[in-house]
């Protein structure tokens, strides 16, 4: 099951209810939920009882984001696409970068009946820079009103690449009531925001938005929609089979036959968490082992059977990846004509393992697995207890390797234990999975994952480059492209091109899979989610600002 | 008076080592909050950059830097004022707020359901004991089965058969999400129905312990010379079982269930995560798997606290009830 996120996963280890669900939800549903038809029931995952947070900058809010406060625009990650206007209507960049011109929407209001103004704006950027325990964008710019519907963000060097996060993903907040409010401590029990929803009530376990009758947008359509806090994925998947729950982004039992199954509900997949088996990479930043040789590296990704795993592992809802990250097909514009496979071989190749280990020095020994100086390549792969898939998934590429000539074993620890020896360094493989950054664009997963500069010493702890991949060259196109703007693809591409030949070449992670997201909605009740012919946001109900699109954009079914 | 005094003395010791220890462990756990949130963020598809990862860092990481003695002390200063912290995963809320709100959930459905077993289990257990050997024994084996089935399984094929089979009762939650939570009838009646489900399961699962204990007992005291003497002195049958043989027989229940009641604050983890029950198992779960400190520390003193007291009420009360075990002193 692919789409177990991180959470989920945790939840389906609890008292191994996940083998139970199979047997809770396996009689057929279509109950007809209970309550007024108009209601939509959304569950994000929560697990336990909400406690009222609507501070759209505090990471332990309930909401508020997307739906109650906007943002300038709706940056939609699911394709390449260009920005959605929302509280802007227009944006362009000076050419050398620093300085970001918007225009604002005329005549929205805050649901309180006040203007929304670029006096807001700006109040809401200066906010950021003085609170730098809430700018988690890093904004170090200046934000000015030229007049109520214009706004400057002036900076000190080219910033394009920070635009997707600045017009994306910072809600604008209401001047009159926040100034004098504390950002970080406030827990904005009555949230006050331009946007299509209103909270209308709040208990521990659940709380409702209603239609914004004054949304510039016009009001939408469905007027009510409740949060519900159950304990985890598998009570999502309960729910969906009672018919209580009406959207849930998470794994149910025999998602291919969803339809067939609950007759009311639909399920649907979109990729963008690319799987891997990081390694930690780099002698020189202290890693030890047989992974540290990139021809180690090289030979497990050809002796990898990508279709049997997708299968075994994760239903089939997993698709092919690239070896250069650029998610395929929506991002294959932005990968190197140079590269000779676009896409990882979905089949065993290891006569090409055995090929690259012999070259690298390998030799086979008696008992079937390759070794070299005295050290047999066996390598130790951590992943968390209760991740049933990505444990599935160690066992089956630990046969495919064997047929390889290389031992993999699992190792299972807690959470909290995989973090700590992720961040610090002390493994050899981990199975994880790489996100994508605030726009589809690639340049945000290399500059995440591959930037030296986010990595540290095996001891030390990291930040998101854990495998620790260290390379100058990569480091310096990722700065010349920090400063090209993000539209202008032939000037990028040889930076890209750089990039890409050196981590399809060193593969300090090796690429698996591209795991799929599943929402599984109602569509008795409403129309209008997103499909494949009209992919207007990614369909994952905890994404706060997608849903919001996705809310807008739902009729009730009468 | 002396008695109560060193008994008193033992409690207070008892409630310096377990402060020390709540203090210490959740500090051996690997992983810091930060890192655990951002590792969450990341795996639901958001954006991890490192100014992310600063700013987080800054908002939720104050406390830990001093060394670990003057957290310490810090830890006991608080404590004493009742403070207990900011919890970090329901961040800026306080622990204290985060713990109340879930403890009457947790303190009505697992009190409920540890009386209800334990008074079933114990009138069940004297009239299976008055006559061992005949069919009512076969009590005995039926509910220890019970509660020798995973609690977890348990819970799944009772939620399975009355709620998706027979729709008899809700599948999940602690009330109705349309009303109102308080003082109002339709609000409690939907109360009671949802913690019916659960509640049935934590009897079922918990009564054989009380019918076993409270039957082996029942059988040991009448063999006692004080039942010979009642039965020679012409006594009613019900008479002898109700004020001589129960009466001795249930004195190791009472012990047992001071202590059972000091556990309801626990609550039951697996209970309340099969059935999305709302109450203070779910919040230690998220609090351990969140590295929260603070909110680790606070439950585990509200459980520290509640069985200590039950013990200290059983202690005492044994002093006044027991003679024998005050003297040995």
């Amino acid at each position: 099951m692919s789409l177990l996120t991180g959470m989920s996963r945790r939840a389906a280890a609890l008292a191994g209810a996940a083998t139970l669900g199979l047997v809770l939800t396996g009689c057929s549903g279509g109950t007809p939920s209970a309550g007024s038809e108009a209601t939509l029931v959304a569950y994000t995952g929560q697990s336990g009882d909400y406690q009222i947070n609507f501070n759209p900058f505090s990471p332990s809010r309930i909401g508020g984001l997307g739906a109650i406060y906007e943002t300038l625009f709706f940056v939609n990650k699911a394709k390449v696409s260009d920005l959605v206007p929302l509280l802007g209507t227009q944006h362009s960049w000076n050419t050398d970068g620093t300085v970001l011109s918007v225009t604002l929407r005329d005549g929205v209001t805050w649901s309180d009946g006040q203007p929304f103004t670029a006096k807001d704006v700006v109040f809401t950027f200066g906010l950021l820079k003085n609170n730098a325990a809430i700018n988690n964008i890093g904004f170090d710019g200046t934000a000015a009103a030229v007049d109520d519907t214009h706004v400057t963000f002036t900076f000190q060097a080219p910033a394009f690449v920070k635009g997707p996060d600045l017009l994306g993903t910072v809600p604008i907040v209401p001047e009159h009531l926040w100034k004098n409010t504390s950002p970080t401590e406030d827990v904005v029990e009555k949230p006050i925001g331009t946007g299509a929803y209103l909270v209308s009530e709040f208990k521990p376990q659940a709380f409702t938005y209603s239609a914004n009758s004054r949304y510039w947008g016009g009001e939408p359509r469905v007027k009510k929609i409740r949060f519900v806090a159950l304990s985890g994925n598998q009570a999502g998947a309960d729910g969906i089979a009672a018919g209580t729950v009406d959207w849930f982004t998470g794994p149910i039992p025999d998602i291919k036959n969803t339809r067939k199954n609950f007759p009311n509900y639909d399920a649907y997949t979109q990729w963008q968490s690319q799987m891997v088996l990081a390694t930690c990479s780099s002698v020189q930043m202290g890693c030890t082992g047989p992974q540290t040789d990139p021809a180690v590296r090289h030979a497990l990704y050809s002796a990898l059977n990508r279709t049997q795993l997708n299968k075994l592992a994760f239903q089939d809802t997993a698709s092919a990846i690239s070896p250069a990250f650029t998610l395929t097909p929506s991002q294959d514009r932005f990968a190197a004509a140079s590269l000779a496979g676009k896409v990882a071989p979905m089949t065993a190749e290891p006569q090409k393992s055995a090929q690259i280990l012999e070259q690298a020095g390998w030799v086979k020994g008696s008992d079937g697995i390759y070794a070299k100086g005295g050290q047999r390549l066996s390598l130790t792969v951590e992943v968390v207890t209760g991740w049933t898939d990505y444990i599935t998934a160690i066992d089956t590429m630990a046969s495919q390797a064997k047929a390889a000539g290389i031992e993999l074993q699992a190792a299972q620890s807690s959470w909290n234990e995989w973090t700590e020896k992720k961040g610090s360094g002390r493994f050899q493989l981990v199975i994880d999975s790489l996100g994508q950054g605030p726009a589809p664009d690639p340049f945000y997963l290399y500059t995440y994952f591959f930037d030296s500069g986010t990595g540290a010493k095996v001891g030390q702890s990291a930040g998101n480059n854990f495998s620790r991949y260290v390379n100058p060259q990569v480091d310096a196109a990722l700065d010349d492209l920090a400063a090209l703007p993000l539209d202008d693809q032939a000037a990028r591409q040889p930076y890209f091109d750089t990039v890409q030949q050196a981590i399809v070449r060193d593969m300090p992670y090796v690429p698996v899979l591209t795991g799929g997201t599943t929402s599984v909605w109602n569509t008795a009740k409403f129309s209008g989610w997103p499909s494949d012919q009209d992919l207007y946001a990614f369909p994952a109900v905890w994404s706060s600002l997608d849903a919001a699109e996705i809310f807008k954009r739902l009729k009730p079914q009468s | 008076m002396s008695y109560f005094l060193r008994k008193l003395g033992f409690y207070a010791v008892a409630l310096w080592a377990a402060l020390t220890l709540n203090f210490a462990i959740p500090r051996l756990l690997p992983g810091d909050p930060v890192d655990i949130l951002l590792a969450k963020l990341q795996q639901r598809g958001g954006t991890v950059s490192p100014e992310t990862r600063e700013a987080y860092a800054l908002l939720l990481g104050g406390d830990d830097t001093g060394p670990l003695w003057s957290q310490y002390l810090d830890y006991l200063k608080n404590l004493a004022r009742g403070d207990l912290g900011v919890s970090v995963s329901y961040y800026p809320a306080k622990v204290s707020d985060v713990i109340l709100s879930s403890l009457p959930w947790t303190v009505v459905l697992v009190g409920v359901a540890t009386v209800l077993a334990a008074l079933l289990g114990v009138l069940l257990g004297a009239v299976v004991g008055w006559r061992p050997g005949t069919w009512l024994d076969s009590l005995v084996p039926a509910t220890t089965l019970l509660a020798a089935i995973p609690y977890f399984w348990l819970a799944l094929i009772l939620t399975y058969l009355l709620a998706r089979v027979l729709g008899w009762l809700p599948l999940q939650g602690g009330y109705d999400v349309a009303l109102t939570p308080g003082w109002n009838t339709p609000f409690i009646l939907s109360a009671v129905r949802y913690a019916t489900l659960p509640a049935l399961t934590i009897v079922l699962a918990s009564v054989g312990g009380w019918l076993l204990g409270m039957r082996n007992m029942m059988v040991s005291t009448l063999s006692e010379d004080y039942v010979l003497t009642a039965e020679a002195k012409g006594l009613s049958p019900r008479k002898i079982r109700r004020s001589y043989a129960a009466r001795n027989a249930v004195l190791p229940s009472v012990a047992g269930f001071a202590i059972s009641l000091g556990f309801v604050v626990s609550g039951s983890v697996i209970t309340e995560q099969v059935f999305s029950y709302p109450g203070i198992g779910g919040r230690l779960l998220g609090a351990v798997t969140n590295n929260d400190y603070a909110l680790m520390q606070g439950v585990f003193l509200f459980i520290t606290l509640a069985v200590l007291g039950a013990n200290l009420i059983v202690d005492l009360l044994y002093g006044l009830i027991d003679p024998r075990t005050r003297a040995r002193h």
